[in-house]
């Protein structure tokens, strides 16, 4: 206030401009940072209200009052014993870590032939892929599904783990993105020094790339664990397959249960993502923005 | 990122187009009817599965009786898989997963299973073995058949009925549970009680479609409605049974308001729960199985509870005393591997005397042998006697078999269920929307 | 395709490359025929059959078709659903993200913090978020109908609402939208500063200045944020079947799980549930694959449009 007026009462005509442009974003940057912070607060009332919710007796929740008296911690305790939650996450790092491994072996030499190596028909299989990955997956699960029954599959998650091993649409994709990032130089360098195509990829261009390289496989890690359609076509029939996401989506109806150890399964499945992303934020957050606009 | 999502759902192989042609159709399983040996073989040994939907405290009891027969079959595993509804069994037995026994909830997969041979005909064991079919009744054997396939047994019935909460009806002064749908809505509006806000604190009877076992099925028996006519197709919009449901259940969403029953039943506890509500007296009068006298008694002990047959719509009295009945029903899988091992098991599970009242006095529910029934060992409460009364009347009615499955009653249900927001306008043409859709379906899976 | 490359033009070296890139590239090139190729074959084929995996397939013309246009009862209802998801959720998405990465390009101080504020729903797992959402808006007790009540405003029944549980599910993709955000900030910031120096001298003011400098130099990526945005929209499934099997609180034992998908009265049914309903709760695997076929010329046709329009997509652009 006391520097609006300051301002206000200043007479030296030539301080005008550069004052007036302070005097208006002032107020401006105060309205900015309400804004943000009421919408902070929104943001972030979904998972208060989750945790307040997890540690509530299961007795309060649905009361209308929504500070838990008294806390405690025995809905997670709970969850244990009323969810084979151990098995629900053994299954989700499962799936998602070789569907990982999996996608690495194989997309990486894929989107180092498409990125760096010129050849007949590279413009048609790089269209292919592009739109495999935009194509929605639904179309082709009816044959798809009567192929992995007949081969006595269904009723695990093989059938959404080992395709990985023949490329990822969109893993390609991205890792292409990222390895023409690289320039040109460094691989023709490499080969005059006599490396082979993977005498470039694996001593070259790989160890540059390990950014993109970590961003795809994040990308590949979080997909696989949130993953809700496989598990469902997939193994559904079979609970001793079923990953975390399945898991917490039938919980409700599985058993009579109540909200608050809903809500206390819920936190725990959403821990461990958050957790990950912390340690590999930049990473991540990198990988996005290489997703479509850089290229 | 998560907006482009990637393609996982791939498949091995160039057989896809061979499975498309349908040259692979038929290649992986032994095909439909049963090749039983000529005499049943007199040791068993080796692993068998069982699938079937009980969870909890109801699988526990499913547990018991899978214990018995390895204890008396000591060479022999049964695998168990619990908490498989229909659609998971199908999909199991369909995509040729490793099943051997399954048992289902209802009737609803009879037609479909026996028509396409996913439930092997069960004929030759039941001669070979001499089993006496005449320890079932009509209605029971009728519905574990389709077209002359017996294709499964009954495993115990499902019995339905109305509940009422005793403590609260004398409070309101009733000392006897309402006998038509109009005693019904007078006693239930005298229940209900609401919040200083206007929302309902407690309901007499909860007439929402969809909530807990309000089913267009369990409703049916009190006007005497029928589903399908002879040549399998609709007959709902030419009954007028259905009508006067739907006309009554209308106008009472109505009176009461669809927003408050929504808000209601939308808090409702889980319906397996402790929390369910008649358990916790949230509603006084409802719709339920016999199986909830076990489920009370567990979660509820000290709730004062009575049960009678549901009412019946008001110009239908002399239906007074049936209700809607359905099975558990087992069979033998398609693609079992011992088929053999199969049919002790389930010949075991659906005719030993003792198996089905251990079963039925830990389920509560109804058992369908004459030997069952009358075994001195079977616990009967007054509460449950109801039911059996009910099974046995000759107005207990059930839903009948169809290659749509339960399709016909998923899409008439969807009707009833789109209605119930605003008071009706055209029933009629309604109504007859559902028998196209129907009839179109059933072409559609079964047409020439 | 630019600078030509004589070193490398020795024809041996040539061929070797080209081994080396078909090894590289077998099990991609494997994948896209037996994961891709084929099954859309296939697919194709079995829409012209009836089949339910127990019986072989049968073929019956164009009957699937024929049910499809002219007697399925709900899959307009569910195509509708898709369709509104496409036209609400899509821009609403789009607009709230760029609204707050606008925002959180202006804050200097603790910009770490307050970006991660706004992301973070996004990395929450669907279903969990989901569920999560939907027991926040219960009916009767939810934590925000006890706030609105204490405000004295109405209490809607969100997802047991049939007018509202489409704009609930907007909702949570407002909450979630911190994947499309992240692609704004980026871009805001890749904004050169000296064309908003040039715009200020020729006295632009902040509306101006979004209008002729902001908005032009973002353009493609609001571009590729309504085009990914409109194709993962065409397979909308996991958060409205989530939310319509929790919401309606049924499931297990008594009822069959697709039963419940598009409570409450098929408002959440969106035509990929639609599909798997038909294909998978019901195993009638040729209509569902006629289904499938009509989705595939549906979304083929945005895939065109795409690929015209984001660079990235195009292999020409990018063989640089």
């Amino acid at each position: 206030m006391s520097a609006v007026l300051t301002a206000g009462g200043a007479t030296v005509p030539t301080a005008t401009s550069a004052r007036r442009r302070r005097r208006r974003s002032l107020p401006a940057v105060v309205a900015e940072h309400t804004g943000l912070a009421v919408l902070a607060v929104l943001f972030m009332a979904p998972v208060v209200f989750v945790v307040l919710t997890a540690f509530m007796p299961s007795s309060q929740a649905l009361t209308g009052s929504l500070w838990p008296h008294p806390w405690t911690w025995e809905n997670f305790a709970t969850a244990f014993t009323r969810a084979p939650l151990a098995r629900w996450f053994a299954n989700s790092a499962l799936y998602a870590v070789l569907a990982t491994g999996f996608m690495l072996v194989s997309s990486i030499p894929g989107a180092y032939a498409l990125a760096r190596i010129r050849f007949r028909g590279a413009t048609l299989v790089f269209a292919a892929i592009v739109v495999m990955m935009l194509l929605p997956p639904q179309i082709t699960s009816v044959p798809t599904y009567i192929v992995w029954a007949k081969l006595g599959l269904t009723g695990t998650l093989w059938p959404v783990i080992l395709p990985n091993l023949l490329g990822d649409a969109f893993s390609i994709f991205l890792l292409r993105q990222f390895f023409l990032t690289i320039p040109r130089d460094y691989s023709d360098a490499a080969r005059l020094d006599g490396n082979g195509e993977w005498g470039v990829l694996l001593r070259v261009i790989a160890p540059m790339a390990r950014p993109g390289i970590a961003a795809a496989g994040l990308f590949m890690f979080f997909n696989s664990w949130n993953d809700y359609y496989g598990p469902l076509l997939y193994a559904s029939e079979n609970p001793s397959w079923w990953p975390v996401a399945y898991g917490l989506a039938t919980f409700r109806g599985m058993h009579g249960t109540d909200w608050s150890l809903t809500m206390a399964i819920t936190l725990l499945v959403m821990v461990p993502v958050v957790v990950l992303f912390f340690f590999a934020q930049r990473v991540f957050v990198e990988g996005i923005a290489l997703t479509g606009i850089k290229g | 990122m998560r907006s482009v999502r990637r393609h996982r759902l791939a498949l091995p192989a160039a057989s896809v187009l061979v499975a498309a042609l349908g040259l692979a159709g038929c290649s992986t399983s032994s095909g439909g009817s049963g090749t039983a040996a000529s005499a049943a073989p007199t040791h068993l040994s080796g692993t068998v599965s069982l699938w079937h939907f009980f969870t909890d405290r109801e699988a526990d009891v499913v547990q018991q009786a899978v214990d018995s027969f390895e204890k008396a079959n000591p060479d022999v595993t049964v695998d168990v898989h619990s908490g498989q509804d229909d659609e998971k069994l199908q999909k199991a037995i369909s995509a040729g997963d490793n099943v051997d026994v399954g048992i289902s909830y209802s009737t609803d997969i009879v037609g479909n299973f026996c028509s396409t041979g996913a439930f092997l005909d069960l004929t030759p064991y039941l001669t070979r073995d001499k089993v006496d079919l005449s320890q079932f009744s009509d209605t029971v054997r009728s519905y574990t058949e389709f077209k002359g396939t017996r294709c499964t047994m009954p495993l115990l019935q499902d019995v339905y009925g109305l509940y009422y909460n005793k403590a609260l009806l004398s409070a309101a002064g009733y000392s006897a549970p309402p006998k038509t749908l109009s005693e019904l809505e007078a006693m239930a509006d005298k229940l209900t009680t609401f919040n200083a806000d206007g929302s309902i604190a407690t309901l007499g009877f909860n007439p929402l479609q969809g909530w807990y076992e309000n089913a267009s099925s369990h409703y049916g028996p009190a006007a005497g409605a029928t589903w399908l006519k002879d040549d399998g197709t609709s007959a709902i919009g030419t009954d007028p049974a259905w009508a006067e449901l739907i006309e009554w259940q209308n106008a009472y969403v109505q009176k009461i308001g669809y927003d408050k029953l929504k808000a209601f039943s939308a808090a409702s506890g889980q319906e397996f729960s402790a929390d369910n509500d008649f358990q916790t007296g949230r509603v006084a009068m409802n719709l339920d199985g016999e199986y909830r006298t076990a489920f009370i008694a567990d979660q509820a002990p000290t709730l004062d509870y009575g049960t009678a047959p549901f009412p019946t719509a008001d110009d239908h009295t002399d239906l007074y005393g049936g209700g809607y009945v359905t099975g558990n029903i087992a069979g033998i899988a398609k693609g079992s591997k011992n088929p053999e091992l199969a049919w002790a098991l389930l010949k075991y599970l659906t005719t030993d005397t003792d198996a089905l009242v251990a079963l039925s006095n830990g389920l509560k529910n109804a058992p369908t042998t004459t030997a069952a029934l009358q075994s001195p060992n079977l616990q009967v409460s007054a509460q449950f006697k109801t039911f059996l009364d009910i099974a046995a009347s000759p107005h207990a009615a059930t839903t009948p078999a169809s290659p749509l499955g339960s399709g016909y009653q998923t899409a008439f249900q969807d009707f009833w269920t789109g209605t119930q927001s605003a008071p009706l306008t055209d029933l009629a043409s309604g109504l007859a929307g559902v028998d196209k859709d129907i009839d179109n379906q059933l072409s559609l899976v079964a047409g020439p | 395709m630019t600078s030509p490359q004589p070193v490398l033009r020795l024809g041996a070296l040539e061929r070797g490359r080209r081994r080396a890139a078909l090894a590289m590239l077998s099990p991609t090139l494997a994948g896209l025929v037996v994961f891709f190729v084929l099954p859309l074959l296939a697919t194709i084929l079995l829409s012209f059959t009836r089949y339910n995996l127990l019986s072989p397939p049968q073929w019956i013309g164009l009957r699937n078709y024929q049910y499809l246009f002219t007697q399925d009862p709900k899959v307009w209802t569910s195509a509708g659903n898709t369709l509104w998801f496409v036209v609400v959720l899509v821009p609403v998405r789009v607009l709230t993200a760029m609204g707050v990465a606008a925002l959180l390009i202006r804050v200097r101080r603790g910009s770490g913090f307050w970006r991660t504020v706004f992301y973070l729903p996004a990395l929450v797992p669907p279903v969990a978020s989901v569920v999560a959402f939907v027991f926040l808006f219960t009916p009767g007790g939810g934590p925000v109908n006890t706030v609105l009540g204490a405000l004295g405003l109405p209490q809607p029944l969100w997802f047991n609402d049939p007018q509202l549980a489409k704009p609930s599910l907007v909702l949570l993709g407002i909450w979630v939208m911190g994947d499309v955000m992240v692609i704004f900030l980026a871009a805001l910031l890749d904004v050169p500063r000296e064309l908003y120096e040039a715009a200020e001298l020729d006295g632009a003011g902040p509306v101006a200045k979004t209008w002729y400098v902001t908005l032009p130099t973002i353009a493609p990526v609001i571009g590729f944020a309504a085009i990914t945005g409109v194709i993962a929209a065409l397979q909308y499934f996991t958060e409205a079947a989530v939310a319509s099997t929790v919401a309606s609180g049924k499931a297990g034992a008594g009822s069959s799980a697709t039963d419940v998908l598009g409570y409450p009265d098929n408002a959440l049914l969106t035509y990929a549930q639609w599909l798997y309903v038909r294909g998978f709760g019901s195993y009638q695997l040729g209509y569902a694959s006629a289904l499938a076929v009509l989705l595939f010329v549906v979304a083929a046709a945005a895939v065109t449009f795409t690929l015209r329009k984001v660079k990235a997509f195009s292999p020409e652009e990018a063989m640089s």
